[in-house]
């Protein structure tokens, strides 16, 4: 999954030398948090609801009027991706520095924007239902070819995966939690276990008959 | 009393020989229904016609299950959820599926036009299907042939799913409509098919709150369940004031189902039953509908819509379940069956239980919270 698979454009922007004000009633007509700014075309900085907020608080020291211009207040110079970066790439740099969005730039191009929100939108799809479908987790050992001795049970009875999320557990095993078209995991989980997979979920009951 | 609708050619709505959603669980319901009472005398269902299934199907999906019903195999089936392992085609899929759904329509019909109050519709409770999509073993989706026929005559719907896994057909078909509010209770879909069914799936549009889901954590037992479930049920009806109440009681968040992982026993199907009928009988003039639903231990799922049925109708349980049939079954199905209507044993205790209440009852609460100023206002 790519940032040009999950960013937002256009792009709602500002010019560097409108108001505050201007900025403020943009964010509220377009129901946005994040204004790129450009300068004859160019992005030269970022301006979120937060940097207006704190600027023109009563609270701080020296607030600034709604007349004041965006590029006294904008933040410079500006944290962008390329379309062709991962998004996991995208997410990790927003987490470590701690910013809401990332404008997204081909070039010299302002092409995109992707925020917190795409990000989380990216997060349902890779683990969330999109189709009906039933829940099994499965641990495996870290070793060459236990996914696809997997996937070849579900192949072989023509059961459809969905999704598949893996991730790291522990004593050097892999976590997988698969979607799949069926309301009969239960029936899958008991055949999982006769063929020796470890299966978390659905669990065995011993009370059913 | 009661007007039941059933007929034989539901018997041929047939998934195939080792399908969970087999005809003999309605087959061995009827012949105890018989031989329990002798009055039990069903009235014949109307087949849906075409133009009826498209009041809530897409044309191009009626036309995949016509075409797959006569041997047919267009390549994008499998688009349409059909030849899948849970709803494999069969050979007159379309007319069986039909059959079912205009027995649901017959029921809405049979309150609609004054003849009964209480209606229970043996078959149905196709609640997985959508409006372009066969899914979770359901083709045609008879409870919104019923919403819609209500709709139509000016009744505003309580819709409650009982079953353990979520209402999503029906659902999403009434997602925008304030005339119907859908109350599904349901294993989380974090664990149990379909995966929807949070609580905040409130709706949207100006069906916005009258979408009510209350996902359950795996393992919650009577107590918990029925506590939320009066709850919901109490604000539903006072909040919302339906004219009538449409019910899928899918027997399959009992403990024995092995499906699924609730842990209700027949104690409870009882009380929710019971709560049905005091609320239809307190907001609806007692106009309420059931059909049936998921269910697939045999053994509790004919015990708990027998007890549907004995309550409808005003008849005391029978206490135990007549020998002959039990022997005749035992025979056909190769396993035991219980000798008792209601359960004898109970789940034994979980861990947890703790924890399960904690999820389960905020579930309620915020639920209520969220829905709360669309509707009590």
């Amino acid at each position: 999954m790519l940032v040009r698979d999950v960013m937002h454009y256009p792009v709602i922007t500002i010019e560097a030398g409108a108001t505050l004000r201007e900025a403020n009633d943009l964010m509220w007509e377009q129901g946005v948090r994040h204004l790129p700014v450009l300068e004859a075309g160019r992005l030269v900085g970022i301006l979120t609801d937060r940097d207006l907020r704190l600027a023109t608080s009563e609270l701080s020291p020296m607030p600034y009027k709604p007349e004041s211009r965006v590029e006294e207040v904008m933040t410079t110079p500006v944290l962008t991706a390329d379309p062709l970066d991962p998004v996991e790439e995208a997410a990790r740099v927003m987490r470590d520095r701690k910013v809401g969005c990332l404008p997204v730039v081909e070039g010299r191009e302002l092409v995109g924007i992707i925020t917190g929100i795409d990000l989380l939108d990216a997060l349902v799809a890779m683990t969330g239902a999109r189709l009906p479908s039933g829940r099994i987790e499965v641990r495996l050992p870290d070793q060459p070819g236990q996914l696809a001795r997997l996937t070849q049970f579900f192949a072989e009875r023509g059961v459809n995966i969905h999704s598949l999320l893996t991730y790291p557990d522990v004593n050097c095993c892999v976590r997988n939690v698969l979607r799949v078209d069926t309301l009969e995991t239960r029936r899958l989980a008991d055949e999982l276990r006769r063929e020796g997979f470890e299966v978390l979920w659905p669990p065995e009951k011993p009370w059913s008959k | 009393m009661v007007e039941v609708i059933y007929g034989e050619q539901y018997l041929s709505y047939d998934l195939g020989p080792h399908h969970p959603f087999s005809p003999l669980r309605l087959q061995m319901l009827v012949e105890l229904l018989r031989e329990l009472d002798p009055g039990f005398s069903p009235s014949p269902p109307v087949q849906a016609s075409r133009e009826e299934i498209l009041r809530v199907h897409a044309e191009r999906y009626v036309r995949r299950v016509e075409a797959a019903s006569r041997g047919e195999r267009p390549a994008d089936l499998a688009e349409y959820g059909l030849g899948t392992s849970d709803t494999p085609v069969f050979a007159k899929m379309d007319d069986a599926a039909r059959w079912l759904a205009g027995g649901s329509l017959t029921a809405a019909r049979a309150l609609t036009s004054g003849r009964a109050r209480r209606v229970l519709q043996l078959g149905g409770g196709l609640h997985h299907a959508q409006f372009d999509r066969a899914s979770g073993f359901c083709v045609y989706n008879d409870l919104a042939l019923a919403i819609r026929h209500f709709l139509d005559e000016g009744l505003r719907v309580l819709y409650v799913d009982v079953d353990v896994h979520h209402g999503d057909g029906v659902q999403w078909l009434f997602y925008d409509e304030p005339r119907v509010l859908t109350l599904s209770l349901h294993e989380s879909g974090r664990y149990l098919f379909p995966g929807s069914g949070g609580v905040y799936e409130i709706g949207q549009g100006s069906g916005t709150g009258y979408s009510w889901n209350w996902p359950l954590e795996p393992f919650t037992g009577d107590a918990v369940y029925l506590q939320g479930f009066q709850t919901l049920l109490e604000k539903a009806l006072e909040w919302f004031r339906p004219d009538v109440i449409l019910v899928q009681p899918g027997a399959d968040a009992h403990f024995q189902d092995p499906l699924a992982d609730l842990l209700l026993t027949t104690r409870a199907y009882r009380r929710v039953f019971e709560l049905l009928l005091a609320g239809a009988a307190e907001y609806t003039g007692g106009r309420i509908v059931f059909t049936l639903g998921g269910g697939y231990s045999f053994d509790a799922t004919v015990r708990v819509w027998t007890i549907l049925y004995h309550l409808l109708s005003e008849k005391p349980l029978p206490a135990g379940l007549p020998a002959g049939w039990r022997e005749r079954w035992q025979a056909r199905l190769g396993s035991e069956l219980s000798a008792g209507l209601c359960d004898a044993a109970s789940p034994p205790p979980v861990e947890r239980q703790a924890e399960i209440e904690r999820y389960d009852l905020g579930g309620v609460e915020r639920l209520l919270q969220t829905v709360a100023k669309y509707l009590s206002g």
